[in-house]
Formats: C-alpha cells, structure tokens, sequence
C-alpha cells in the first residue's frame, strides 16, 4: 500500500512537474512564468533603473549616456566603433525581444518559436527569398569598411547586452514563449533591412489586373485602373520640365494569359503603408528658417516601431528614430540638415510565369532552351516537431513562391517566381550612416543613391535654405504598363533589363512655391518619361497638404502640428453632396432622416466625435462594393477594384453606366437606386453592430484605434483609443495603423524639433516608458526634443548620466 | 514552525542565487525524506513553506514596482487583481511543494521498510 502510495506521488509530481515546466498550448509554464524570483514578477520597473557607471566589455573607450525624461538616450563616444556598440547595447536593453523577433518573422523562423502552425508562414518568407536576399547582402555591405565595422559594433553591443542577462531579466515575452535570446549577428540587421523593404513594396496586383484584363477586357482595365488617376498632384510638380535624354525599354511586353490562378494578395503588406512628408522654405515660415515635417503610416503595434535615440562621436550628432535591430538613424536631422521620408510605391516587385521540363524544377524553359535552376533547400525547425524540408527554384526571374499545383497544356508544370528589387545586393546601411552625416542637400543626396531598396521620396532640409525632394530607389527601365500584369518568363520580354539613371529619377530642389512634399502618389506627371507603375495613393492627402502649405504664411510649428493632425475628408468634401442630392428623402424610415441630417450637416472633417464620418465612410465602402463586387467577382475573388477617385470620378460624370446595374439582379439598377440602396444599408448595418444612432456611432468609438502587442496577446496593448482621421486623410490613422512617427524639425542656428510616437521607449510591458506616449499622441501632441551638444547637464534636472566603462 | 521556515530559508536562498522554479519540488522532497515523523509535518509543512515564500515574494515584486506588469498580467491571464494573482502563485508554490513533501516522506519509508525487511 505505501509503496502504492509513493508511485502516485512521484507520478503526481511528475504530472506537476511536466504541466508547470512546459507551455501548454498558448498558456506559459506556469511554474516558470509564476516564479516570483525569475518569472514575470521581476519585469517591472526595476529594469528600467539608470546605473550611473555601468562596467561593459567590449568598448574601445568610456561612452556617456545621457537620459532625458522620456528616457530616449543620447550617446557621446569618442569614436565609431563605440557609439555603435553603445546603440546596439542600449537598444537590446529596451527592446531585444522585437528585435530578435521581427529577424524570425523576416527569416521565416517563426516555427521555432511557436511551431507547426507558423510552418506555412515560414514556408512564404522563405520563398519570397527574404533570407537569400539579407544573406546577399550582408555579403555586399561586409565588402565596405565602414558598413562592417558599424554593423560588428552594433551586433558585439546586443550580443553584451545579450550576455548580461539573466533569468530574472529576460524580456517577458521570452517568458511568456519559453525561450531564449540566440546570438546576435550582421545577417539579422540586414534581414530586418529586407523586411523593411518587403513590408514597403509588396503590392502584388499583378495576378488580380491579368485575370481583370482576360474578363473584361484591356479596355476595362486601361479606362478603371490608369497610370494616372484624377485630380493627382504629382510629388514632382506636373509642370516641371525634364531636361534629359531618357533611355527606350527594348520592347513592350505583349499581353498575356497566365495559366496560374493564385492569390497574390492574399499575404501582402497593408496597402496603406505610406506617410506623409513636407518641406518648408524659410520664405514661408515665421523664423526664416526651413522646417520639415514627416510622419510615416505603418501597422501600430506596441512594443513601438521606432526607438528615439541621439548619436553624437567627434564627427557626427545625429537625432531621430531608429529601427530596433539596425545602427544608425533611420530618420532624423543633424544640425545642417533635417530629411523625413515616405514610400516611393513605385513598381519593384513583377510575377513571372515560368515553364519548367519536369516536376524536378531544375529546368525552365528560357528563349526556346531549357535552363538549369539553382535550386534552394531551406530547413525550417519546428519546435516539438520535426525538420521539414523545403526546397524551390531559383531563376533568372527570381525565386519561384508558388509551385506544384498547375501543369500548362503541354503538361509542363508551371509555378510564379518574383522578381524584386530588394533581392539584389545593395548597402542601405552605407547609406544611412552617410545621411546621418551629410551636411548639405549635395551630400546627402550622394549618400541616399546607395539607398536603393525600398524606394522613398526623401524630403530633406538644409541649414542653408535649401528645401529638395528626391522620388528614391533603384527602378528597372519599364515599357508601358510593364509590370502591371503577370507575364510569361520565357524569354527576354518583360525581363528586367536596365534601370532608370539615377541622375533621371524625379526629383525637385527649391520650387517657386516655396515647399515639397509627398503623401505616396505618383511621384510624375505625364511629361516624366519613364513608366514608374500605377498602384500609387489616391490623390487626397497630397493634394490636401499642398492646398494647405500653399495657404499658410510665416508658418510656425503649431501650423505643423495641426497639418499633421488634419482630418480634412476631401473625398466626403468631393463627394458626399452629390450623394446627398440623390436620396429619395420619402423612402427613408426611422433614424435615417435624422443621420441624413447629420450629414448635410457635417463640415467633412473627421474628428473622433464626428458620427458624420464613420456613416460616410460606410456608405462609400458599400457604395463601391455594389458597383464593383459583382463584376469583379471573378474565379471565385473579388478582384482588385479601381481607386476612390476613378469611382468618384465615374459617378460624378456618368449618369448611365452598364457597371451600376448588379448583374446579380432581375431588376435594372441605376445610379440613384444603387446610392438610395447602399445608404440604407449602411444604417442597417451600422444599428445592427452598434444599436440605435448615437454615441456609439461616433468615429473615435466605432472606429478608434488599437495599438496590440506584436503577439496580439491581449492585455499588452492599448486598444480603444478615441482617434479622428482615416484612409485618404493627413492624418492617416485608422483602426491599427497610421502616424508610426510624428516628426517637425526647423533648422536655424540650432536645430528645434519635435516628436512623438505612439508607445514609449521600452519594450517592456512592465515599464511606465511602454506605452506613456499613446495618449499624447491621441491628443496630437508633442514633446520637446533635447538636442544635446555636450554631456554637461543640471543633473538636478529629469535628465540623468550613465559612464559606460570598458572592462576586460 | 521549523517545518515551514526550513523549507522557506533554504528555498529563497537557492532561487535568489540559482533562480530555476524546480527548487520548490526538490527542497521539499529533500525535506520530506528526513522527516520522520509525519506526513502532514511533511506535506503541509514544506507546502505551506513554499506558500508563504512564492506568496510574500510575489507580493514584493508587485508592490516594489511592479504595479503596471501585475495589472497587465493579470488581464492577461483573465484573473481580476493583483492579489489574486499573487495568491495563484503562492497556490501553485503550495501545490508542488506539497506533493513533493509527501512524496519525499513516502520514499523513505519505502526505502526503510524494504532495508529492514532485506
């Protein structure tokens, strides 16, 4: 019996032991997350403590740091090496969880954290080449000196970081996941460089337009989905003259049918990834001087994308925002110039069909001959399961993602490789640490042109006066609508074979009307004579920020901040009383009169209270669904559907148009019946998700904005946030993405700035600088950038010291 | 008393230096193996040990800055406070310490007997 007695205790304990030591699904084990001396217990806001002499091996001589209120440290080294490493080591400190996490995402390695249900995930990124292409690269750079020395220093910085932890201070997320930090390397700086790149150019249409044009036809496509879009103001101002010989693309792909039918869409980036970004000269600003303004859309997420920091060595003081996980500033000012960027959304990503010899994928039919493929073998490590293997091709039309599902005629099997810019070596990292360093519009437009991928209109100002915008990147040398469709990679039609001249890229310095900017359109008008691509932002929030600075005299940074804030609809603006005019007010039951009223009434601007805007916004989404959804259904997808301006454009012109009749329908539909139709619906659906017209209507609260944890584990992030703003507006914000950065620098004797991002400095949930950001920015307001010269400091003041000592 | 404090001491003094969760099985079925007396003084004793450790420590931590991470964690793990969720963790110290105590004191007397019978 007592021997009975002892083998169920053992084997309780054992039970006990196996459920607290290891993950149980998505719950943490317990017995190592509950523990009270190394479990989450001791994530709080001890960590966040400021040694005033903190002993660091590896330094090549004493580094100060100075930390200021928010807790953004300011770096003085006395050489390279150092203030690298000291950024490496800082930034590990606050944030080495997402920074080690976004390389896994980047190298598709996410199966080794949470297992077999990332294994597709992974399988993509792998296949989109973000690892070949960040191993490529890390090649090219390590070619350079300097790049190789700034990236080492960075990496010997986490890795210390790295080394001084415990198990008490790992980040939480490796306790609630249960693992560890791995070394720090090069590789992971430039997979974090190519994800950045990924995230900012993968917009697969391609499949959707070639599928649209063998439906409906090149006529339907060339009249809903133009190069140019209505009321654009380009980037480069349309009237400026180009004053060069431009090069001619060898020959215009002829259309083509794929055989493949494959969603590309279906894993891109969030299409709104964009920003906004302005320059001012000192003829329209109140000091004189220059100012700049840049804000850049991303998905929000907590911990923040950006990391504040200044770097200042002998030769260099830098201020801005860095990407946790890569050296240098990423966007910023020094005290000579100030630069801010957007997305370029120029075409660098093109799909291929490719025709192969046999299901071995190690040949593909190229200019009537069968050409070897290299072929790549990736192994993904599940965690709790086994190594699985994948291997693909590798063509001179880039690396094939999608295979082994279609055979063509001749019963050849057929996959769709990618051709993309950011696959080929280049040195983005030279090209920061150049601008970090530049001091005038000439060098710093020397030190973009190795910014090659992903391509960004780069707004800069100089202390000089001068005020420039440069439409950035390296683009192959397109025919007309090139890249616009899937074609067939068989030969060297529609093959990349040149590239735009840099010197013949877009680009503008000190225009008459005192200002540049961008907000992601098309960076040209019609007279530029390369075709760039035409998935570009509708015209709105450009053309709103021109309208806006060609108003505004002797502007101050408030003027800034409201512009940045600026929740002008110029969509609702262009079309909302249209609309209006067309509803057949006698029909309307309930509260429709009174919302009606509410939108006569609405003066287009969407501020969070604003019930107005979420009930247009709705209407409008309805509106082009019943013009667009039935046509567009096609093999089984709604296909991509034209822009808001085309729509508005088609409604404002055409009273009669065989697209507003849903096929779907006995009836004949017009346009004042499909306008009335998606009204009601709109309130109908509106009152079924958020009960009877009110409060709860109100764009802040029906919309508002949710900034997760990059888990989405909930409890970790800031959700319900009471924000205005949305598509097509200044301020971009939306329901999980929007103003990542907001940034105003004036550049007079010193540089003033200001800045905000919303989240805060750390990456520990745990930490008061988590998130103590958000709700200033809501507010829309700002802090004061300290912009240090030197390491002497009130220490009185909220600003504190730290002496990083070498030890051997 | 001796019962609870010895489980306690030597259990803080291991996790501060070593800090690995399993000292609270090990000490306790360490314990449990020379207590010759009673499988409660055993049991409960190491258990509530632990408890009152896992438990006072917890409520350190939380009340010594870690307000914010405790309300965090406890929404992130669906428990309504601070407390509760400190009690959780003494719970689950109790727990383990518990069956491991028992356990202990199991085995040698199966040891022992099966020694005096050979």
């Amino acid at each position: 019996m007592r021997l009975i007695k002892t083998i169920l205790a053992f084997v309780v304990l054992l039970i006990l032991f196996n459920l607290l030591n290891n993950s149980q699904g998505s719950i943490p084990p317990l017995g190592k997350f509950l523990n009270p001396f190394a479990g989450f217990w001791q994530n709080g806001e001890k960590l966040d403590q400021i040694d005033e002499v903190l002993d660091v091996k590896g330094l090549r001589d004493v580094v100060q740091v100075v930390w200021d209120e928010r807790h953004v440290p300011h770096i003085f080294a006395e050489n390279t090496y150092d203030v690298y490493f000291a950024q490496g080591f800082l930034t590990a400190r606050h944030r080495l969880w997402q920074m080690e996490f976004q390389t896994h995402v980047a190298a598709g390695r996410v199966s080794e954290i949470i297992g077999e249900k990332a294994l597709e995930f992974d399988r993509m990124q792998r296949r989109r080449g973000l690892l070949m292409a960040a191993e490529t690269t890390i090649q090219h750079m390590d070619k350079d000196p300097e790049t190789h020395l700034i990236l080492q220093a960075y990496a010997n910085g986490v890795n210390t970081w790295i080394e001084s932890l415990t198990p008490a201070t790992l980040p939480l997320e490796y306790k609630l996941l249960n693992y560890e930090p791995e070394v720090w390397s090069t590789l992971k700086t430039a997979l974090l460089l190519k994800y950045m790149a990924w995230d900012l150019t993968g917009r697969n249409s391609e499949m959707d337009m070639s599928i649209i044009q063998a439906t409906l036809g090149e006529e339907f496509v060339n009249t809903f989905y133009p190069e140019h879009t209505p009321h654009t103001d380009p980037v480069i101002p349309a009237a400026k003259p180009w004053r060069f010989e431009a090069m001619e693309p060898d020959s215009i792909p002829p259309a083509f049918v794929p055989q493949i039918v494959q969603d590309l869409r279906k894993n891109e980036p969030d299409q709104d990834n964009g920003s906004n970004n302005w320059a001012v000269s000192g003829n329209k600003t109140a000091s004189g001087f220059p100012m700049l303004a840049n804000d850049p859309h991303l998905g929000l997420k907590l911990p923040s994308i950006w990391y504040e920091i200044q770097l200042r060595t002998p030769d260099m003081n830098v201020y801005g925002v860095s990407m946790p996980g890569a050296p240098a500033v990423i966007v910023g000012f020094n005290k000579d110039i100030a630069w801010g960027v957007t997305n370029a959304a120029s075409d660098v990503m093109d799909w291929f069909e490719i025709e192969f010899k046999d299901d071995s994928y190690s040949e593909y039919l190229y200019m009537d001959e069968w050409i070897k493929s290299d072929l790549r073998v990736e192994e993904i490590f599940i965690r709790g399961g086994e190594t699985v293997l994948d291997s693909f091709a590798i063509t001179r039309f880039g690396p094939l993602v999608y295979f082994g599902e279609n055979t063509l005629e001749n019963g050849h099997p057929t996959g769709l490789a990618m051709r993309w810019s950011a696959h080929d070596p280049s040195n983005e990292m030279l090209a920061v640490r150049n601008m970090n360093l530049a001091t005038d519009r000439e060098t710093f437009y020397t030190a973009i042109e190795d910014f090659e991928a992903p391509g960004q209109n780069f707004a800069m100002i100089a202390r000089d006066g001068d005020i420039a915008i440069r439409h950035n990147g390296k683009y192959p040398l397109r025919g007309q609508d090139q890249g616009k469709f899937v074609r067939a990679g068989r030969d060297t039609i529609g093959e990349w074979q040149d590239w735009i001249p840099y010197e013949q890229l877009p680009a503008i310095s000190n225009p008459w009307r005192g200002f540049v900017s961008s907000a992601n359109q098309n960076p040209v008008g019609k007279k530029y004579p390369y075709y760039m691509g035409w998935d570009y932002d509708d015209y709105e929030r450009g053309s709103r920020i021109n309208d806006r600075l060609g108003e505004l005299k002797k502007i101050k940074f408030g003027d800034m901040q409201d512009l940045h804030m600026d929740n002008f609809n110029m969509q609702a603006e262009l079309m909302l009383p249209f609309l209006l005019k067309q509803i057949d007010v006698e029909a309307l039951s309930g509260d429709m009169g009174v919302i009606l009223n509410d939108l006569y009434g609405w003066n287009y601007v969407s501020d969070p209270h604003e019930k107005a805007a979420w009930v247009y916004k709705q209407w409008w989404l309805r509106l082009e669904k019943a013009i667009w959804n039935d046509e567009l259904n096609i093999l089984g997808e709604i296909r991509k559907i034209p822009t808001r301006s085309v729509t508005a454009r088609l409604l404002l012109k055409k009273s009669k148009l065989v697209y507003y009749d849903d096929i779907n329908t006995p009836e004949q539909e017009g346009r004042p019946e499909i306008i009335n139709r998606a009204f009601k619906q709109t309130i109908m659906d509106l009152t079924d998700e958020l009960g009877p017209y009110g409060e709860a209507w109100e764009l802040g609260r029906a919309r508002g904005t949710d900034i997760n944890h990059l888990l989405s584990v909930k409890g970790l992030g800031r959700t319900g946030l009471y924000t205005g703003g949305g598509q097509g507006i200044v301020n971009a914000t939306k329901k999980d993405h929007g103003p990542s950065w907001r940034m105003l620098v004036e550049l007079g004797d010193r540089p003033t700035a200001k800045g905000i991002f919303p989240g805060g400095q750390s990456g520990n949930p745990g930490s008061p600088y988590y998130d103590n950001a958000v709700d200033n920015w809501v507010a829309g307001k700002y802090f004061d950038i300290h912009f240090l010269d030197s390491t002497d400091i009130d220490l009185n003041s909220k600003l504190s010291l730290t002496r990083l000592r070498n030890y051997q | 008393m001796i019962n609870i404090l010895t489980p306690l001491i030597i259990v803080f003094i291991l996790q501060l230096i070593l800090y690995s969760w399993w000292w609270i099985i090990l000490v306790p079925l360490v314990i449990g193996f020379f207590e010759k007396d009673s499988a409660l003084k055993a049991s409960a004793g190491t258990g509530l040990g632990v408890f009152l450790l896992w438990f006072g420590m917890a409520v350190y931590q939380w009340k010594n800055g870690g307000e914010i991470i405790v309300i965090r964690i406890a929404e992130v793990m669906g428990v309504g406070s601070g407390f509760v969720l400190a009690l959780a963790t003494g719970l689950v110290g109790f727990l383990v310490a518990l069956v491991a105590g028992y356990a202990g004191f199991s085995l040698r007397k199966v040891l022992i007997k099966e020694y005096q019978i050979s």
